[in-house]
């Protein structure tokens, strides 16, 4: 599946599926975003999340990451810092799932 | 609102405490616990008080927070077995079982937040919090429908009812747009309207009025909803970002 902003590429070689976002994620495009994330949880019990391009995003993509990790084991790719990294600390969210950090 | 919690209970097995907390930000009011079950309300009103906790981070920054082990857990240093005890020694064999817990923030009416919480004796996890979402929804109906039941709250709601009509036409035009049913417009506008913090009502006639170009339907009584330039600037871009990702 492939779309401007959310790209899944299929599991390989022992590795769960990598969804890799770009851009913002916000109320506007959180639906697709979620379709995404189900989608490659669908046939996998894990799935990598990669947010190292995401320029922004809030409270919605939380949600929609931790209804996913409720049925999945979540990895997820972030900036060692900036504003995903502390919503990911204030949240939480980084207790359920493996957080890679990449400069 | 109590029934709500008695189901959230029998979701929730390991849960020692729920509660639901209500902000209204308009009144300059401190948040309250609306609601609670087992030690909740204790638990809430004493993160409240100072000592931090879930519960007032999910106000603050409108985001769910879970926590694996409270007394442990370094985002609430002073949020200790201890000073639980010394607070509310009666529920101490309770406070010794503590693991996680976990608090979902909402928005049920301009200015009016909503964070449901619990207290378990597991640690959360990503399931409590998609569980707890759930609930919050449900919740801010609930409290849409018994705020106007409340004397206090009768006024909010009827400014609420009067702009209705703008609310009713912006839902519309949005579920034109992105084809989606209602329930999914009206979220788009709840979370726009949090997220450019300008109130519904206002967004909601800044979006008809920049959608057709001519003034919305106002109430019949009360003074007109006038729109600010800040949130006729939101509306244009809610308008735009959702025409591109269509």
């Amino acid at each position: 599946m492939t779309n401007s902003q959310f790209r899944m590429s299929a599991a390989e070689a022992e590795q769960p599926p990598v969804v890799t976002a770009t851009g913002d994620i916000d109320l506007a495009n959180v639906n697709e975003f979620q379709d995404v994330l189900c989608s490659a949880a669908a046939d996998s019990d894990a799935i990598t999340v990669d947010l190292s391009d995401v320029t922004y995003c809030d409270s919605a993509a939380v949600r929609a990451l931790f209804a996913v990790a409720a049925t999945t084991k979540l990895g997820l790719i972030v900036p060692t810092t900036g504003p995903i990294m502390t919503l990911l600390s204030i949240s939480g969210l980084d207790r359920v799932a493996t957080v890679v950090t990449r400069d | 609102m109590h029934r709500i919690l008695e189901r959230m209970q029998s979701d929730l097995l390991d849960a020692l405490g729920l509660a639901i907390t209500v902000h209204n930000k308009s009144h300059d009011e401190k948040p309250s616990v609306l609601a609670a079950l087992g030690v909740g309300a204790d638990f809430a009103a004493a993160q409240m008080s100072g000592i931090g906790g879930p519960v007032p981070d999910a106000l603050a920054y409108q985001v769910p927070v879970l926590s694996l082990d409270l007394w442990t857990d370094d985002r609430w240093p002073d949020l200790t077995l201890v000073s639980m005890r010394d607070r509310a020694p009666q529920h101490e064999s309770s406070w010794e079982q503590v693991h996680g817990a976990a608090a979902v923030p909402g928005v049920w009416a301009d200015d009016a937040t909503v964070v449901v919480s619990c207290t378990l004796s597991q640690p959360a996890s990503a399931a409590t919090v998609a569980s707890l979402i759930t609930y919050e929804q449900l919740v801010s109906a609930a409290l849409i429908t018994t705020a106007a039941e409340n004397a206090t709250a009768i006024a909010d709601i009827i400014t609420v009812l009067q702009s209705r009509g703008a609310i009713e036409q912006a839902k519309g035009a949005l579920m034109g747009l992105v084809r989606c049913d209602a329930e999914r417009a009206w979220r788009m506008m709840r979370r726009a309207s949090q997220e450019f913090n300008v109130k519904l009502r206002e967004l909601a006639v800044a979006l008809v009025e920049h959608i057709s170009g001519a003034p919305a339907e106002q109430p019949d009584t009360g003074t007109p909803i006038t729109p600010d330039e800040r949130t006729r600037e939101a509306a244009r871009l809610m308008w735009a970002a959702l025409s591109e990702h269509r």
